[in-house]
């Protein structure tokens, strides 16, 4: 009997190493339906970049999604492992505990044990940190989401370390970004990513258009840039009131959201809002 | 590099059992200053990260600093490390404020030297100083005890000449230095305190120095302003803090604090209740 067919090996693959590769993680369209427009999910082996000014709530996003993937599927979530690379020492275990809490009332240890956190603290760590990803992702099959907080946090060291070459500043970004593209065509997990905004935005009455998108503009290596698929920008509404049940009125900050996905299948865009209690993200 | 460790193991690390068998002390995990700042920074300052205090000149930031350190060096019987770029911080002011606070002699002499001070006085110093503390320098520097604040007054005043034009090195620096103060406050659980200059906006509102990009590293900001209303015929003493970034307050909250009893020029009965209602 004739086996017809064809398998791609690499000369130093193995049996787990390719089945590691051959099988598909769990897709993550569904992971937030709200942040997306309809149907526009991200696929697998694609990149999200929440980019805003401080306290737009990018990190509490991470947050709301990391627990939506590992949280049993009886509470609500996907049931992924998430590998969580800290380069801002922002991660906050006490607050991701207390959201994990709020939503789930046990099995809360079997749900972090499908956390893998890595801390960062130069950009040559974190290449080394994804080039050593590729021994988690063989040994992990559950590994399905990867989340960044912040991309950009070692931009201005860059900068400074390459001197006058544009090459030379952006070279350790641009080697991530290509390492980071050829791992997500082999294994096809998600990406999601924050980059700070590092210009202010003038939001008076006489500002122009023009200074706002200045603000929101990319500025990271192009790599980087080609590698991003869908582009969340967070922004601070004025805090409007809110009647709480009770009969005392509180300011809740609302936070807005602008999803524009360019994949190559069509470019959509959404916006939504959310405000943030202890319970974590809620979208209104 | 750290090695990937599952989240469960940094429940289990020296961290995480601080914090939970203290919430209900609240005395080690946060650094409580009795006061309507209390408010504002969901009860006091917390060890692990940076917050940020902004204010323009004379407004009382170097006083809450010298508050902080003398609270936490006798009340709390920890050591302080103050970084001085301003060269505001005199011996005496501080044993001023310890004479104020309890009356034996040898209370305040070791309360003083709980307090360990580096003056510094360019950005390049601040980087390497902050570099050999946050590589093991810290425990060589307060002789062996344990540091629970790490005040730098102020952060801007070395950093922000060097900003500004098409040079990346002053940014660079300023990241640097946050990146060490950052590590620092989470690998040792101390309380990083950093005080910041004011510019105004493109509306013509006060805001805080240092840009964007220092924008995100501290994760408490309050901003310190004079009040408007004030009795007339003499200089008031009250300040207004505004909350303008926090990662657990809901919104801009404002509450006013009274710069006389943060200088404890008065023994006042009403200063005291206060601080016995923070300590049980």
């Amino acid at each position: 009997m004739l086996v017809s067919g064809t398998l791609f090996m690499h000369s130093n693959d193995s049996h787990p190493r390719l089945l590691a590769r051959l099988e598909a993680r769990r897709c993550l369209k569904d992971i937030e339906p709200r942040l997306f427009a309809e149907d526009e999910g991200p696929r697998h082996g694609e990149v999200v970049e929440l980019c805003g000014a401080e306290g737009t709530g990018k990190t509490e996003l991470l947050y709301h999604l990391l627990c939506r993937c590992v949280l049993p599927e009886a509470a609500g979530g996907l049931e992924v492992d998430a590998l969580f690379v800290d380069t801002d020492y922002s991660l906050d275990m006490l607050r991701l505990v207390s959201i994990l809490d709020s939503r789930l009332s046990s099995a809360l240890r079997s749900s972090l044990s499908r956390l893998l956190v890595v801390h960062c603290s130069s950009s040559s760590q974190l290449l080394l940190t994804l080039h050593y990803l590729e021994t988690t992702l063989n040994s992990r099959p559950s590994l399905a989401l990867l989340l960044i907080d912040s991309i950009s946090a070692f931009y201005w060291l860059d900068r400074c370390e390459g001197g006058a070459s544009i090459s030379r500043q952006e070279e350790k970004l641009s080697k991530c970004a290509e390492l980071l593209g050829r791992l997500l065509r082999d294994y096809k997990f998600t990406i999601f990513a924050t980059c700070h905004t590092i210009r202010r935005s003038c939001s008076g009455l006489a500002a122009s258009r023009s200074s706002t998108l200045e603000a929101d503009r990319p500025y990271l290596c192009r790599p980087w840039q080609r590698l991003v698929t869908h582009r969340v920008l967070c922004s601070r509404q004025e805090a409007e009131n809110h009647t709480a049940g009770g009969s005392r009125e509180e300011k809740r900050q609302v936070f807005r959201v602008h999803c524009s996905s360019s994949s190559s299948r069509t470019k959509a865009s959404r916006i939504s809002s959310f405000c943030v209690t202890d319970a974590g993200v809620q979208f209104i | 590099m750290e090695v990937c460790c599952a989240a469960c193991s940094l429940l289990t690390s020296k961290q995480w059992r601080t914090l939970s068998h203290l919430t209900s002390k609240k005395l080690l995990r946060n650094v409580p200053f009795p006061t309507s700042l209390d408010k504002l920074l969901d009860s006091g300052l917390y060890t692990g990260e940076v917050t940020e205090l902004s204010g323009g000149p004379g407004s009382g930031k170097s006083q809450v600093c010298f508050g902080v350190a003398v609270h936490v060096s006798h009340q709390l019987k920890q050591r302080v490390i103050y970084i001085d770029t301003t060269g505001g911080l005199t011996a005496s002011r501080l044993l001023e404020m310890l004479q104020s606070e309890t009356s034996d002699r040898d209370e305040q002499m070791e309360a003083l030297q709980r307090i360990h001070v580096f003056r510094l006085f360019d950005a390049y110093s601040l980087r390497d100083r902050l570099s050999t503390l946050r590589s093991g320098g810290l425990l060589q520097a307060s002789g062996g005890g344990s540091v629970k604040a790490v005040i730098v007054d102020s952060v801007s005043a070395v950093i922000s000449p060097l900003l500004g034009g098409k040079q990346n090195e002053g940014m660079s620096l300023m990241i640097q230095a946050a990146l060490a103060l950052k590590t620092m406050a989470k690998d040792f659980g101390v309380a990083v305190l950093v005080t910041n200059h004011v510019t105004r906006g493109g509306r013509g509102e006060v805001q805080p120095g240092l840009g964007a990009s220092w924008s995100h590293i501290p994760r408490s900001r309050i901003l310190l302003e004079r009040t408007d209303r004030a009795p007339s015929g003499c200089s008031s003493t009250l300040r207004s803090a505004t909350l303008i970034k926090s990662s657990r307050q809901p919104c801009l909250i404002k509450e006013e604090l009274d710069l006389q009893w943060w200088s404890r020029s008065e023994r006042r009965s009403s200063g005291k209740r206060k601080r016995d209602e923070a300590d049980s």
